[in-house]
């Protein structure tokens, strides 16, 4: 079950660019560091916090954009109440596109920052360069920003999917947007 | 409490208080249903009948009164049982048909028997059966927004019928529809009435549902005006 696209893609969106420039940042460290410079993040501290007030601001974003989702749907949460759905069933209808979102938008996030880094370091170093991939740490760096990016999805939902699963049914049902 | 009533009303009052003004949307309603009965309740609206059917179908709970469904309180029932009772006991059919718009005919069947703790072959096979019983079995795979007002309201049918409840609860089932859909839609309902023995309680202005019922509760003011055969 999924709600509106256009929301959906809101929250990929965002969720996407906040982990690409995270992405980016980590994998072009690597990559200096691998190519024998001083890596981007330990001479300059300064883009730990752009990388977290992205992450906090594309947050914020998921948190508002499913906040509005719930309430584009209150019908159809009456409605589902009205057939038996239990709170936790509502909840986990929330939580469980969220995880689809962050999942699907860390994918999109990684596939761009990684780009991003190949083409500076193919521009920088030469293309050459990018066949001494630091393996182990892209790996790392690849699971690590997806499970992220769940996680920051799914941190953003749990308010308004716990607003929607509270929703007395007959003020939902009554609700006319 | 004889074994054959199904639903009973016990003075039942709903009140709201809106800037400070006391809304007696029902005031004092008795009534009583028999298992298998199709009663049709008239009112004009703000008469208090989507109240009443709020209070029946345990969506909201009284100010005074009791609710019996089946000899049980449903007042003392807390949150998760209300919810058993919806999902198992009660079906719904809307006026506006309330479908899912993301969810195919057959997800949308199948979504209240998800509630109930149904596996999902067996929930979707029992939805299946289900449209094909409405003269759905072609559009198993469509999504409301490509079904017709008739089929929709069908399908909300065969939704409200996925855990075999043994009240339907149907608000204005025909309001949104043309004559001849209406029509169809009356003898469907009619017919799992009579076939299946369902207890089927139908809000309605439309003269034909009106007469196609064994009684008619006429409701004015929050009050039962009268009851005639139908």
């Amino acid at each position: 079950m999924a709600g509106s696209p256009g929301r959906s893609a809101i929250i990929v969106a965002s969720i996407a660019l906040s982990i690409s420039l995270f992405v980016a940042l980590y994998s072009l460290d690597a990559f200096q560091q691998a190519l024998g410079f001083p890596g981007a993040l330990s001479t300059r501290s300064y883009q730990y916090w752009m990388m977290v007030v992205a992450l906090t601001v594309s947050t914020v974003c998921v948190m508002n954009t499913m906040m509005i989702a719930v309430y584009e749907r209150y019908r159809e949460i009456g409605t589902m109440k009205c057939l038996g759905a239990l709170d936790r069933h509502i909840l986990m209808l929330f939580l469980s596109e969220s995880i689809i979102e962050g999942f699907i938008g860390g994918l999109a996030g990684l596939a761009f920052g990684l780009s991003l880094t190949s083409i500076y370091i193919g521009i920088t170093s030469g293309p050459g360069s990018l066949l001494r991939v630091p393996g182990d740490r892209i790996l790392a760096l690849s699971l690590g920003s997806v499970l992220l990016s769940v996680a920051l999805t799914l941190g953003g939902a749990l308010y308004p999917a716990y607003r929607a699963s509270r929703l007395p049914p007959v003020e939902a049902l009554r609700f006319e947007p | 409490m004889s074994l054959d009533i199904i639903i009973e009303l016990e003075d039942l009052a709903k009140y709201y208080t809106v800037g400070g003004e006391v809304i007696r949307a029902l005031d004092g309603v008795n009534l009583q249903v028999g298992r298998g009965e199709y009663l049709s309740i008239v009112g004009p609206s703000g008469s208090g009948k989507t109240t009443l059917f709020n209070l029946i179908g345990g969506l909201d709970r009284p100010t005074r009164g009791r609710v019996y469904i089946d000899g049980v309180d449903i007042s003392r029932l807390d949150a998760y049982e209300l919810a058993w009772l919806r999902c198992r006991k009660i079906g719904y059919i809307f006026q506006t048909f309330n479908l899912i718009p993301v969810l195919t005919a057959l997800e949308n069947v199948a979504l209240p028997t998800i509630f109930a703790g149904v596996p999902r072959d067996e929930g979707l096979r029992r939805a299946e059966k289900l449209l094909r019983s409405v003269g759905l079995g072609d559009r198993l795979h469509h999504r409301p927004s490509e079904l017709s007002a008739g089929q929709q309201q069908r399908v909300a049918i065969a939704r409200a019928m996925a855990n075999d409840p043994a009240i339907i609860l149907a608000d204005e089932p025909t309001g949104n529809l043309d004559l001849n859909t209406g029509m169809e839609i009356i003898s469907l309902l009619q017919g799992l009435n009579r076939t299946r023995g369902m207890t089927l309680i139908s809000a309605t202005h439309d003269l034909k549902m009106i007469k196609a019922s064994d009684r008619v509760v006429y409701i004015r003011d929050g009050r039962i005006e009268r009851i005639e055969r139908g």
